[in-house]
This record gives C-alpha cells, structure tokens and sequence, in this order.
C-alpha cells in the first residue's frame, strides 16, 4: 500500500472505532480490578477512581483468602486441565496419523463418526455420561472430568492436526521406512516434532473452554474436595453477594491469572488462530 | 489365495484405538443412552418403556410446553442478537484490522480478545455488577454522555434480560468471529488486493466486491458454530441469573431448562427422562441447523484456493 | 499516447535501499523490458511505476504529469500480475470489466470492450467460466484481457510467465509480441529471464542492486556491453572471461569471448586444453575445455561434433569479438 492507495481520514476513522471498542472490551474487567483494591465506601463513591493511600484495601482478598479454598480450587482445575490437555494431544494425534496417513477400509467414515462430535456438543449426553460416572463409582473425582474433558476434545483436535499431518512430506516418512525406522518410530520421531505448531494451536482451542466450564463441574464433581476454580468461584459468589469486597477480589483472583498467562501466550494463541494464513 | 494376503496392519489399530475407545464410551454411547433414556419412564415398578410418551408431555402438557416454547423462543432470539450483532462486529473489526499498514493492530487484537478467555462465571458477575443500580457504574457512565434517562436495572427487568445477556455473551465471544475473519482476510493474496487497487476498486467498495465474497465460507462456519454454541449455552445464564433464570424464566434458554427439569428444582424433584427428552430436542434441533448448512449453504459457498 | 519518464527514483525499505536512483525515458508506443537477477530492484520499480508503491525520493511521470499522489486506477496503468491475480470469485467477463464498472463506464461499452479483447486473446468460449475452471495459459489471456480492456496509457507486466511451463511459455511469448503489434501502446515488462528481455524487447533496462547497469536495444547489448555484469548477464551460454595478464596484454584488467566466438580445431590454436565435459544438444554441441593458457572455456559449436571427454583440442578466439574491460569491470573502448 501506499501514499496513493491511503487516505488519512479514513485511517482516523479505523483507529477511532478500535480504541471506542477496545475500550468496550477492557473497561469491565478494569473496573472491578481497580476497585478490588479499595475500601467499601469507596467502591460506591467513586467506582472509577484508582484506588490512592486512603482508599486502597485488601479487606477483600483477605476475605476470599480466608472463607474460599481457592488454593485448592486452582490445584484441581489445573490438574484436570493439564492431564486432559496431555491425553487430547497424544490421542489425538495418533489418531490424527492414522487417518492421515494409511488407506484402510472405513479410513473416511472413521473420520466423518471423530468429526460428528465437532458439532455436537457433549453436553447432551450429560444424562447418561452421570449414570456412567455413578454406575463406576467415578462421580466426585477428577477423572470423571478428565474423561470427559478428553472425549470432548478429541474430535476438533483430531480434524485439525490429521490436517497439518497431511502436509507432512511423504519422502521423509518414506525415507523413515527405508531406514528401517518402525511406524511407531516414525509417527514419534519424524511427524510429532513437525507439527508442533498445529499442537500448540489444538493445545489452546482445547484448554480455554475446559478451565471455563462450570456444566460438568457441577454435575459430575461439586464436592469440596474436587472443585474447580469456576465452580468455586461461582459458589462463592453466591454467598457473598452483598459483600462487594469480597465478591470483586474474588472475581479479580479469578481474572488476573488467566490474563497473565494470556498476556504470556497472546501471540503464540494468536498465531495458532490464524494459522495457514502466513503474515 | 491366503499366501498373498497382506498382513494386518496392527499398527492403525494401535494408533486409532485410545481416541476411539474414550470417544465412543464417553460421548457417543451417552449421547445415545441420552437419546434412549428419553423413551422410557419411571414407575414404581421401575424403568418402563414409554415411547414417545415423554415427548408428548413436553409438547402437548400445557406446564411442560410453555416452559419449552418460552426456552426454545428466548434461545432462538439469543441466536438473533448472536448474528445481527456479534458477526457484523467481528467482520468490522477484523477488517479494519487486516489492514497492514495499521499501526498498534497487535494492541487492538490482543485487548479485544480479552473477553474471550475469561469464563462465563467471571463474565456473568462483572456486567452483573456493572449493570446493578445499586453500584451505579452504568448510570454514571450514560450520564456522562446525557442519557442517564435511558437508564434501566436491565438485568433484573424480563423484557430487557434476555437481550442484555445476548449483548454481554456478544461482548465476550466477538473476539472468536473477529480472529477466524481476520485470518480468512488475511489468507486473500496481495496480488488480488492490488489488482483492484488498479482496477479502482479500493476502500468500502473494495470489502464489499473483492474481501466479502472471499470470505463468505468463513462467515458460513461462524454462523454455524454461533448457532450450536448458542442452543447449547447455558454458563452465562446459570452465573447472571441462576437456575431460575430469572427475573419470571424470561432468560430461559434450553441449557438451563435442560438443568432444571434434570436437577429438580425448588419444590420439583429432578427427572432424568424429562431431561433426557429435552437434551434429545436440543439433540435434533442442533442436528437440523448443522444439517441446513452442511447440505443448504456450504454446498453453495464456493471455496476459494489462492 | 503513453511515455513515462522517471526522475531520481529511490525507494528504502527501513534501512535497505532497494532502489538506488533511477532515470528513465520510455517513449509512446515502446517496448521496455527490465531484467536483472533476483533482488535487483526491477519489480519493486514496477510497483512503484504502478502506484502501489511509494518511491522513498523521485518522480513518476506519465505523460509529462507527475503522479506520486494519483492512486493506481488514475494513473492510466493496467497491470498484469505474476499469479495472475484474478477476482476467484467473479467469472471471466466480469474479471475484464470490473475496472471500467467501477469507473462507471456504461453497460453496453463494457460489453464491447470486452468481447474487443475477449475475440483478440481468443476467449470468447470462456467468458462464464470462472478462473479455478480455466487452464493456466488461459488464466494468463484472462489477466492480459484485464489490462486490454482498460484502453492503458501503460500496460505493466510482472513476470507474466513465470508460472507456465515452457511451451505455453514460448505461445504466450509469441502472442505478447503481436499484443505489441496490433495495439501500438506502450509495454513495460519484468522479467529475470534474459530470453525473454532479448526476444521481445525493443530496450532493454539492466538493474543489478538498485541501479541501472545499461539501456540499450538487444542488439546494442549484445555487441557492446558498457561493463562486466552486462557481459555476463546477457547471452548464454554466458560469456567466458580471461583475466588480461594470462593472455600477454598490457595493464590489468578481462578479456570477455562469447562461446560462439571461439572456434576449435584438433591439430593447431592459440589455446591447447583438455575437453571435461561435452553437451550434445543437436543444434548446438556446447563444449567445456579446460585450458593451460586462458582457464576453463565454454565453447559453442554449431551442429553435431564428435568429441570425447579428455580430447586434447585447440581454441582461437575470433579478435574482432573479444571485448576488453579495465579494472573496475567497465568496458574498454
């Protein structure tokens, strides 16, 4: 582009609805941030103003920090995260290499019955998937999530990186082979390491919404011991409605470290999003 | 004839097998234990075959089927404000971000991406809060621009809560269709773009001629993912305004008719095959829209490769 | 009417200057073709004749009017892009008229126009395809009936046939040439390749980093190259160079002989050497000797000739064909 192809004005314009919408999309979680941070009173007299030597307070964080377990809480949602993020990635892409690579009988209909559950969601069979997890003894544990977080991100993660292990070259797979190199080998050695990109990419689609979820949580696992941060977070809440402090520090524990990581991965999440798209 | 026969490739099976065992015991032999819970009923004697009994409660019972219409009604609106409102936003932005030469379009996609990772539950409390007359942050702010006269406790009013929910979940998921569009503008060749610059074509008529029709298959996806996310919500109502889905059910949507009927609430105790029978509603309807696309529009949106 | 004449042209990319002054006068009706290897600068200057670059200093005139802050479409230009870049979505005929549609050009002149130039390229069974159903040959005619179309002042070309295999290649070469003929409107063309600059041309520009290395006909080129890169770049197989001091001549400095300059013979020469390798290529027997006196020589032959790796064989250079260049790579005259 250039001075000829661009108009001043109309850079003004693109930059003037950005910032009005960045805005949009900032101010709620800064507002409760900032006023986290601050006494009472305060928080009603002036909610915009950042907190200063005589309104600032953590009466509230002490509150959460004292009536919640969150500790325990972020153990939990962490553990169920990570090990149901480890077993999407390496199920996932076996299976991935499997339909990507081998020409067997049923090949696409294997792929159409993983790709069915990229449109409809697990939720449905909530019913059943809870007689399953009583009937197993399995209700109140993390596995009952970790299962269920896993088979729920298996057929988006299988479909995306069966996609990317059709562009690996064939040449090296066979020049694996004629190395004597056993599929096993060939599969870990050669093709994992090439789509790493693709994994990060599935790796983030897979995580955001299984740290988010409160349905199975709260159907599978709402006992004190196996409680997420979600689900703790929501019940807190509930309790302490009319205890502002309390709820905004609460809520603000909750923003700031999946912001932070967020911050960290921004540009890698962004990039796995935009993936294909080389710019 | 047996000589020549290849060997079995155990190795498929072995690659195949831990996704295919997990997925199939854990989605789909439920979600179909779902859709055959839905045709039995308890009785004292136990579990009996109902057929499509428990359906016909749900549609032609006159306490069962208000509730559904009003949840399928005010689920169907919450996919309205989703379109009208989410999708042409996340087109904006992403097309005034694809623009190369913008400068902080590093800044402005990672802040309007914020939303999006935050959970239901936070996103729920905050506007919750923002919007409560009692803190008076949403007041304050439309009375700096002088309409401090429109303001109304929306969440807690029943012609305004259902579409203010649909605008907050609009809030935080308009960073999904902005990146998918952002990526499919992106994705268009230079060369393309430049030979409209020469051709005159530039700026709006430029999106309009060259950009949209490019990017049509993407809106196609978005649309339907918009669709199934949102006859499958249910987070963001639960946090803002409980199982009831108050104020009088007029946030009611599927997810949380579905909690309900299956949970029991207040005085109603929790029934798995009324549950199973409204997740298998929830079932076909989602069923049918991606059915629509898949076979209606996909098919007609030409796909472009560059 | 369409001459273009540029001033001083440069152009940085950050630090990286691409484009290191160029002038040039190209005048109506003409064919001008820029070629240089790759990163010479040569489609970054098309770009930047075309508007959708700016120059970082300079100016653009067409038609005596300096266009720096005129976009693209005003400019009287039409361009024909290496990928052809056709609107996928849009089918042939309304590829060719989307510029004069957006113009505002009345429906039945758009119609004319292009079945006009549809008839001339030879396109007129496809005008409801769209590009993904046409062949890359006819994907070519398609971006060259864009620029027909818009009646240009200046038809720019960015390696049009980059893309195609090599009989197609000589076909869409052919039909550029009469393009040339039939319309009479003025035609720059980038290419890296020096067949097609020498085949088509009627000047060719030399960019070698940003600069310009000469400008001359085919013909002026060929015989009389200003300097050691021209030498080397137009002609192929490309020219052998002998430093001076091996042959005996005074002061430092190459000697250049074309291999089809140099003429062989078993018994007696100026140059005795050992055949390394022999190409057979039927017209032509290219053959590479290496000798004690002048180095490794590429030698070309017309016709078919028998010889062998490891022949001893003799080679003269015909003196009224050797070019001299002093020291700093410029010819001697």
């Amino acid at each position: 582009m250039s001075r000829a192809t661009s108009s001043l004005s109309r850079s003004i314009a693109a930059h003037a609805i950005l910032i009005l919408y960045t805005v949009i999309a900032l101010f709620p979680v800064i507002v409760i941030i900032i006023n986290s941070f601050k006494e009472r009173r305060a928080i009603f007299r002036t909610p915009l103003a950042l907190p200063d030597s005589e309104t600032f307070s953590l009466i509230g964080y002490r509150t959460v920090l004292d009536q919640g377990n969150f500790l325990l809480y972020f153990q939990n949602s962490l553990i169920v995260t990570v090990v149901s993020l480890a077993l999407v990635l390496i199920f996932g892409a076996m299976a991935a290499f499997a339909l990507a690579e081998y020409r067997f009988r049923g090949n696409t209909l294997m792929g159409l019955y993983l790709a069915l559950g990229i449109m409809i969601p697990i939720r449905l069979g909530t019913v059943a998937i809870l007689e399953l997890m009583v009937a197993s003894g399995l209700v109140n544990t993390r596995t009952a999530l970790i299962l269920v977080y896993t088979a729920q991100g298996l057929p988006l993660a299988v479909f995306i990186l069966a996609e990317f292990m059709r562009q690996v070259s064939d040449d090296l797979k066979n020049a694996g082979r004629m190395d004597g190199l056993s599929e096993y080998r060939i599969f870990f050695r050669l093709v994992l390491p090439l789509v790493r990109p693709a994994m990060a990419t599935v790796a983030v689609f897979t995580m955001i919404p299984i740290w988010n979820d409160l349905w199975f949580p709260l159907i599978l696992a709402p006992a004190e011991q196996t409680k997420t941060v979600t689900l703790g977070a929501q019940i807190f809440l509930g309790q302490f409605v009319t205890n502002w402090n309390a709820v905004l520090s609460a809520l603000s524990l909750a923003i700031i470290p999946v912001l932070v990581l967020y911050l960290i991965f921004s540009r890698q999440l962004i990039r796995g999003i935009t993936a294909g798209a080389v710019k | 004839m047996a000589a020549s026969r290849k060997p079995i490739r155990w190795h498929i099976a072995v690659f195949l097998a831990p996704a295919v065992l997990v997925y199939t015991t854990v989605m789909i032999l439920p979600l179909f234990g779902t859709l055959q819970l839905s045709l039995f009923r308890n009785t004292p004697d136990g579990q009996v075959f109902a057929g499509l009994e428990n359906f016909r409660t749900l549609l032609g019972d006159p306490r069962w089927s208000a509730n559904f219409w009003n949840a399928l009604w005010n689920n169907t609106w919450f996919f309205i404000i989703h379109m009208l409102v989410q999708n042409p936003i996340g087109i904006l932005l992403a097309a005034l971000l694809s623009n190369p030469r913008l400068r902080l379009r590093g800044f402005y996609r990672t802040a309007i991406f914020v939303p999006t990772i935050l959970s239901f539950v936070i996103v729920g409390f905050v506007w919750k809060l923002i919007l409560s007359p009692l803190w008076g942050i949403a007041p304050d702010m439309l009375d700096l621009v002088g309409l401090k006269s429109l303001f109304e406790p929306w969440l807690g009013k029943e012609e305004y809560a259902l579409t203010t929910l649909a605008l907050i979940s609009v809030w935080q998921f308009v960073g999904i269709p902005m990146m998918l569009i952002y990526a499919a503008l992106l994705s268009i060749p230079d060369e393309i773009i430049e030979a409209a610059e020469c051709d005159g074509v530039t700026g709006i008529a430029q999106f309009w001629k060259i950009k949209l029709p490019l990017i049509l298959p993407s809106i196609g996806i978005i649309s339907v993912l918009t669709f199934v996310g949102n006859f499958n919500a249910f987070d963001l109502i639960y946090s803002a305004q409980g199982a009831m889905a108050g104020p009088n059910f007029s946030t009611d949507i599927l997810g949380t008719f579905l909690y309900r009927t299956f949970f029991g609430f207040q005085l109603q105790i929790g029934d798995p095959y009324m549950g199973s029978a409204i997740a298998s509603m929830m079932f076909l309807i989602i069923l049918a829209g991606v059915c629509l696309y898949l076979f209606g529009i996909q098919t007609r949106l030409r796909r472009y490769q560059f | 009417m369409g001459s273009l004449k540029l001033e001083n042209i440069r152009k940085s990319f950050g630090k990286v200057e691409v484009l290191k002054g160029i002038d040039l006068e190209v005048e109506d009706g003409e064919f001008v073709i820029f070629v240089g290897p790759s990163g010479c600068g040569k489609s970054t200057l098309l770009r930047v004749i075309a508007g959708l670059e700016d120059a970082t200093e300079g100016q653009v005139l067409i038609d005596g009017v300096e266009v720096s802050a005129v976009p693209p479409a005003k400019r009287g230009i039409a361009m024909v892009f290496q990928s052809y870049a056709l609107y996928p979505h849009l089918n042939v005929r309304d590829n060719m008229g989307l510029g004069l549609k957006q113009a505002g050009s009345p429906r039945a002149e758009i119609r004319q126009r292009v079945d006009t130039a549809s008839k001339m390229l030879g396109l007129d069974d496809y005008l409801t395809r769209r590009p993904a159903e046409l062949s890359g040959g006819q994907r070519q005619r398609v971006a060259i009936g864009r620029a027909i179309v818009r009646n240009p002042k200046l038809f720019l070309f960015d390696e049009p046939l980059s893309n195609l295999d090599a009989a197609l290649r000589v076909n869409t070469r052919l039909e550029i040439a009469k393009l040339h003929r039939d319309l009479k409107a003025t035609m720059i063309y980038v290419t890296h390749d020096q067949v097609e600059a020498m085949t088509l041309a009627d000047r060719i520009v030399i960019l070698n980093q940003g600069r310009v290395e000469q400008i001359g006909s085919p013909m002026e080129l060929y015989n009389h190259p200003g300097n050691l890169f021209v030498a080397g770049f137009i002609g192929s197989p490309r020219m052998n160079f002998i430093e001076a001091g091996r042959l005996g001549e005074s002061g430092k400095g190459t000697i250049g002989i074309r291999p089809e300059h140099i003429t062989i013979d078993p018994s007696s020469g100026e140059w005795q050497g050992k055949v390394l390798h022999v190409e057979h290529l039927g017209a032509d027997t290219i053959l590479y000797l290496e000798s004690e006196k002048a180095g490794l020589l590429t030698v070309r032959l017309f016709g078919e000739h028998k010889f062998a790796p490891d022949d001893i064989l003799h080679a003269t250079p015909r003196r009224e064909h050797m070019f001299r260049f002093d020291e700093a790579g410029k010819a001697r005259t």
